[in-house]
């Protein structure tokens, strides 16, 4: 169900990703990544077109965080930054991280390899039905992340449309 | 210093493991895998015959100027390879690697008639135009900077253009003058007794581009003076 990555530049990390739909206690959830007692990145399933771009947005986290170079204050919370388009730090919380009428979560936990995750205690702490994250493109909404990605139709010609957002990603300190 | 080196070494010590493909002046190029995908990787090396704060000016500057044009060719529907990551402390760009791409020189040298390039060309004189209208200078147009995806459909021509190293974003008919006179130069010197085929291309890029007529207007100037624009007077 989850999918599990290893970060190639960053050999001793891990990423899992784990998928929620029908989840009734996003609130609590909220909560609980804001208070620690859940170590992840709590995003919404609808801003995802594949679990890939989770995986650019947390590379990019890592390394910004090794060299200290990060915008925002921790390691999850620059996870959701890097996947706005734009450098505003309350505008990609609200749009990207999860809100509390979201009936669907996608979870990121970013862990040493050797660590043991609990990833049931997680599990335990969702109200909801896991499903595979690799369902999360059912999930999204891609009017709205063209719109907010502004994707010009004619970008489609030459590549998906996750082509384009995670190129943006990957590109918007510069351009 | 020391501990700002040992951060430094997540990059390296990845590429130590990458297959090396390339090494030029300017760059070396690798393949590897990255988050699961092939990618190719373009470094950016330091120079040390250059003083390191005008080499780190000049190599931050092109690794920027390469990733933006990158994007601005994508933006206008201009194929050209994803960027995955890039890593300014150690001027790495990852791209997406265009499997099973063949370069348009091999292609090209390897074509039984021209009868068979002339589709070919027209494709490359269209991009290259689009290009040119979005004020997009290449500045190192070769055909081995532009690949070939073999497609199922023989109609739909797949071009992608790759290494944007050198460059940058201009509306002069100068630039892009300059930046058609090159291809000639390149296109002419690679594939011999070909004058009538980058005729044809440069057919298709006037009838695709608006602005094209002041363009060839200034190519006919580059040919007869050179690539540098005299300075006398």
């Amino acid at each position: 169900m989850q999918l599990t990555q290893d970060l190639e530049l960053f050999p001793e990390y891990t990423v899992t990703q784990l998928l929620f739909k029908d989840v009734k206690n996003a609130t609590e959830l909220r909560k609980m990544a804001v208070n620690g007692e859940i170590k992840g990145a709590l995003i919404n399933p609808s801003m995802v077109v594949d679990a890939f771009q989770i995986l650019v947005a947390t590379n990019k986290a890592v390394h910004l965080h090794k060299i200290g170079k990060m915008k925002t204050r921790s390691l999850y919370s620059e996870i959701i930054f890097n996947l706005s388009p734009t450098n505003n730090i309350s505008e990609a919380f609200k749009r990207f991280g999860v809100s509390d009428s979201d009936c669907a979560v996608h979870i990121v936990l970013v862990h040493n390899k050797e660590e043991n995750l609990n990833v049931d205690d997680i599990i335990s702490k969702v109200d909801g039905q896991q499903i595979p994250v690799d369902q999360v493109s059912d999930l999204m909404d891609a009017a709205k992340i063209k719109k907010l990605y502004k994707v010009a139709p004619q970008e489609e010609k030459c590549g998906s449309l996750l082509d384009a957002v995670v190129c943006r990603m990957a590109t918007k300190d510069v351009a | 210093m020391a501990q700002s080196n040992s951060l430094k070494a997540c990059v390296p010590a990845y590429l130590k493991e990458a297959q090396l493909i390339k090494q030029g002046a300017e760059a070396r190029v690798y393949r590897a895998t990255f988050l699961g995908r092939p990618v190719v990787i373009k470094e950016r090396f330091t120079k040390l015959y250059r003083h390191p704060e005008v080499d780190e000016k000049l190599t931050r500057r092109r690794t920027t100027q390469e990733v933006r044009s990158i994007l601005r060719c994508r933006r206008a529907g201009i194929n050209a390879p994803v960027v995955y990551f890039v890593d300014y402390t150690t001027h790495c760009i990852f791209l997406e690697d265009i499997v099973h791409s063949v370069s348009v020189r091999d292609h090209i040298a390897s074509a039984q008639t021209p009868q068979h390039l002339q589709a070919l060309v027209e494709k490359i004189g269209e991009v290259l135009a689009q290009m040119h209208d979005e004020d997009v200078i290449h500045g190192d147009l070769t055909t081995s900077n532009m690949l070939l995806v073999p497609g199922a459909e023989h109609q739909h021509i797949h071009l992608v253009l790759i290494d944007f190293g050198l460059s940058y974003i201009s509306a002069l008919p100068e630039d892009k003058g300059v930046d058609l006179y090159v291809l000639e130069k390149a296109f002419l010197s690679t594939h011999p007794k070909t004058e009538t085929l980058f005729e044809r291309l440069l057919k298709s890029y006037s009838a695709s581009s608006k602005k094209s007529s002041a363009v060839i207007k200034k190519l006919d100037e580059v040919r007869l003076r050179g690539r540098k624009r005299s300075m006398v007077g």
